[in-house]
């Protein structure tokens, strides 16, 4: 391996000549799901900054609640009278069961086209970002069993996400889900319920270890009161303490905005979250807090700006540094939406061919194994993940085989196939584009577009040897074979 | 070549070398245990059979109330006549496409639990295949599977083994096997002639190299790789090897049965199979193809049965049918039935103690209504988790479940 950087060297920005096809390569997997010609070619014209300005634009494009999401709230709303006029337990059971019911489908829908724009290889950085996000806010469906709150939270990651990390964090505060999810609705002057308070600084902004006990104790007095109505968030004076704590040493009747400002002028407050963001995007082992220091100030000094966090992380000379290349291992989303991408596919829209592969793989989009999110790297592998991956590119590469299907799937791909999107599989006619290469041909386009690794000639002479031996008429059988095996090596499961 | 049968041959064929050995991490407990090599005849060893019947299997048209008026008015183009049908009791019959399931059924080899579903029923095939697959009730959501949890219990602490826990045999891998740990669960394609996946051969040149990789993750990406291809050469060894003692029906379902047959007798120490079998999803002018379903279903299990006795494994292994949920009692427009709720299911094997379980449905059901259960699914789980998988089931499915009395 390369010598390791200095703090300072590894936070100065990468060098313009350092700029290449190789570097693109490795911010658009990295930052993104995958590294096709086109817009590897695009990003090396435009050069990095301009690139970044890009993937982290000032204002991040919406994501408009799906249109069955607007319906299921419709007739969430229509229940309500119902449940009130429920008589007896058995009434209010029935509409208890169909909300349920509505709010499932609707997470389901949200998850599938959440996933349907993050594969927009225009939208991708974003929305990993916002991913990534989720990761460290995390909430999950199985306790915030509202599809409508998981949407406003998400929405709130990504339209704060550019911003100031302290709005965010403050957004985030009043988020339905979150205040669901850390019993905010349970913290009142009587009663005060402490889950907010130390997540806020053990896992949104300072890390384990940064804080005192007796600052959560003081800090979470600061968030009573924070309730979620059908209005939208309100503070419940009623159950706010509004006297004096000390949160860091500095007593004062802090609110919950004043309580997160206090953490952020916290020194590890500067450090904690691009660390986090190593683990995230390079390595399962990041360095410790110090060595992000220089990049930390910096990030403070613009009043802590995601975006221009973004730039500086993401166009650093550690970030593109050969100890993080083409070593980290993708996550099921990212396995799932790269393949999407390498293969310029359209999302099966089908919850058992897209949202099932993904649980199979270790990653249900809504439910984070815990507060701390996945922990990712080494643990996304072992033998039935690997193979639920390998039956995932097979499943992308085979023509679907529609008699299979269930009457309510087909309506799905009707209506997806209306609205333009029909590239759900490799068809026959790809792979007939792919066999006009010629063995040697093939061999070079799937190890060089899909791999992220160096490979020798020996490894592209085992691909040329496998298609050139068989019989002749067989030999697109073979080309869509190779490519399977490519897109289940070792190899590429790493960005 | 001659096929390795252990790990250290099988790296000797390698053509490179000891490539591998040189960054598999498993490789030292591997060779010391060399599970390549024939496994220990377990003779007590219990084995379950999963058949999914995809898409719904219309239970009312399988298991046939045919004299019963209701039936005849609710299904007035799809009714089946007392003279079609198999008779089973004094008011049952099965459909007249299951006379081999219908002869199993005479010998004792076969029992029906009748009308079984879950309170409360869902009506998506996607949610309802999730709640039989997780044991859940309707309205919660469990992440890790029936048999995952299972194995969790079973398997826990036991040594690690390339041998897998659980072998599918369907594109996708099922629900049911996803535990709360990782288990080494093994998918066949349901057509292939071949158990290995067309693409291995490539895969296993791709992955075993003799170029070691400084990088921990690729390296560990490749041992775990390996791992899942050694497994999946025995198995490719074992179905080339496989030769069936009774015939089997043309047809992937029949073929794949054939291979879990094989794989049985091999000793492999999976303790279970799931089967797939898809088309259930008759909306429209089902009875062809109910009927075609229907046929596949019973000649692939009779199949079976009889290479099981002619092995002399029938008495090791249990085999159960069951889907996401039966269809609309009334018919629709289109001469195919809706989604619905219960129905029966089938069980399957010498242990069978008597032809019928639980009590037919009440067909006296309102204007486009659904039946209502009789048998709680998970008691059929219990029973097969206590009485024949010997483990604790209440453990398993998390609550006390009534057991039934097909298991003697």
């Amino acid at each position: 391996m390369s010598a390791p950087l200095t703090p300072e060297q590894a936070w100065q920005p990468l060098p313009a000549s350092a700029w290449d096809s190789a570097t693109a390569r490795h911010l658009l997997r990295r930052a993104g799901w995958a590294a096709r010609p086109d817009d590897v070619a695009r990003a090396v014209a435009e050069g990095l900054p301009a690139t970044l300005d890009r993937l982290f634009p000032a204002a991040p494009p919406p994501f408009p609640r799906p249109v069955f999401m607007v319906k299921a709230e419709e007739r969430l709303a229509g229940l309500r009278p119902k449940k009130r006029a429920a008589t007896t337990p058995e009434e209010r059971q029935i509409v208890d069961r169909e909300e349920r019911e509505l709010e499932r489908l609707a997470s389901i829908e949200f998850s599938l086209k959440w996933l349907q724009a993050a594969a927009d290889p225009a939208r991708a950085a974003y929305e990993k970002w916002t991913l990534f996000l989720a990761d460290v806010y995390v909430v999950a469906f199985d306790k915030v069993r509202r599809a409508e709150h998981h949407y406003i939270h998400r929405d709130l990651l990504r339209t704060f996400g550019a911003g100031h990390a302290p709005e965010l964090t403050k957004a985030i505060s009043r988020s339905p889900a979150m205040i669901d999810y850390l019993d905010l609705s349970r913290n009142s002057k009587r009663a005060p319920n402490e889950n907010f308070a130390r997540e806020l600084f053990e896992l949104f902004v300072l890390g384990e270890g940064r804080y005192a006990e007796a600052d959560i104790k003081q800090a979470a007095r600061a968030f009573a009161g924070y309730r979620f109505g059908k209005d939208g968030f309100r503070l419940d004076v009623r159950a706010a303490d509004p006297g004096p704590k000390t949160v860091f040493g500095r007593t004062g009747p802090w609110t919950g905005d004043e309580v997160i400002d206090l953490a952020y002028a916290q020194p590890a407050a500067a450090t904690f979250l691009p660390r986090e963001m190593t683990r995230f995007y390079l390595t399962d082992t990041p360095p410790p807090p110090e060595f992000f220091v220089p990049l930390g100030e910096a990030w403070r000094a613009s009043g802590f700006e995601l975006r221009t966090l973004c730039h500086a992380f993401f166009g650093s000379t550690f970030f593109y540094h050969p100890d993080h290349r083409a070593n980290y291992i993708k996550s099921p989303v990212h396995y799932l939406l790269g393949l999407v991408q390498d293969l310029k596919l359209d999302l099966l829209p089908l919850p058992r061919t897209t949202l099932q592969p993904l649980r199979q793989m270790g990653q249900n989009l809504l439910e984070p194994p815990n507060v701390r999110g996945w922990v990712g790297g080494r643990l996304w592998i072992n033998s039935s993940t690997l193979a639920a991956r390998r039956q995932l590119a097979r499943t992308l590469c085979t023509p679907l085989d529609e008699d299979t299907l269930n009457a309510d799937e087909r309506l799905e791909l009707t209506a997806a196939r209306d609205a333009g999107r029909s590239r759900f599989t490799v068809d026959d006619e790809r792979i007939r584009d792919l066999a006009s290469l010629g063995a040697r041909g093939i061999a070079d386009r799937l190890c060089d577009f899909f791999l992220p690794v160096a490979v020798s000639p020996a490894y592209r002479a085992a691909v040329v040897d496998y298609l050139e031996t068989g019989p002749r008429e067989e030999f697109e059988e073979r080309v869509r074979r190779a490519t399977i095996a490519l897109l289940q090596s070792p190899e590429y499961q790493l960005c | 070549m001659l096929l390795p049968s252990t790990r250290r041959e099988f790296l000797r064929h390698s053509t490179r070398g000891i490539g591998l050995l040189a960054f598999s991490r498993f490789a030292p407990r591997f060779l010391v245990q060399s599970s390549l090599a024939a496994p220990a005849p377990e003779k007590d060893r219990r084995i379950l059979v999963l058949v999914q019947l995809a898409g719904g299997n219309d239970g009312l048209n399988t298991v046939v109330p045919f004299d019963d008026p209701a039936y005849h008015a609710l299904r007035p183009t799809l009714a089946l006549k007392q003279n079609a049908v198999l008779p089973v009791a004094d008011h049952l019959g099965l459909h007249p496409a299951c006379a081999p399931l219908h002869a199993l059924l005479k010998e004792g080899r076969l029992g029906i639990v009748q009308n079984v579903g879950y309170p409360n029923p869902n009506r998506s095939h996607f949610r309802s295949t999730e709640i039989w697959e997780t044991a859940s009730g309707a309205d919660e959501s469990l992440s890790a599977g029936w048999i995952g949890r299972y194995l969790d219990n079973a398997c826990a602490g036991a040594p690690g083994s390339t041998d897998p826990d659980a072998i599918h045999i369907s594109a996708e891998v099922p629900q049911s096997f996803g535990g709360e740990q990782p288990h080494h669960t093994f998918g066949l394609a349901p057509g292939a002639a071949r158990a290995g996946r067309a693409e291995t051969p490539l895969l296993e040149r791709l992955a075993d190299r003799d170029d070691p990789v400084a990088d921990g993750n690729h390296s560990f990406l490749r041992a775990t790789l390996m791992d899942a291809l050694v497994a999946e050469k025995k198995i490719q060894r074992i179905l080339d090897a496989a030769k069936p003692a009774a015939p089997y029906p043309a047809g992937n379902f029949a073929q794949a049965l054939r291979n879990v047959s094989a794989l049985v007798a091999a000793g492999l120490p999976t303790r279970v199979y799931f089967v797939s079998l898809g088309g259930f999803d008759t909306h429209a002018n089902q009875a062809n193809s109910h009927a075609n379903l229907l046929r596949q279903l019973s000649e692939g299990l009779a199949a079976f049965q009889a290479d099981l006795a002619a092995r002399r494994l029938d008495d090791q292994v249990l085999t159960m049918t069951f889907s996401e949920f039966g269809r609309r009692p009334v018919e629709n427009e289109s001469r195919g039935t809706d989604h619905g709720t219960a129905a029966p299911l089938f069980v399957m094997g010498r242990a069978i103690a008597g032809p019928l379980h639980g009590a037919p449905p009440d067909l006296r059901v309102e204007k486009n209504a659904d039946i209502r259960f009789g048998v709680d699914f998970r008691s059929v789980y219990a029973t097969v988790l206590d009485r024949w998988l010997d483990t604790p089931a209440d453990t398993i499915l998390g609550a006390r479940h009534e057991r039934l009395g097909f298991l003697g």
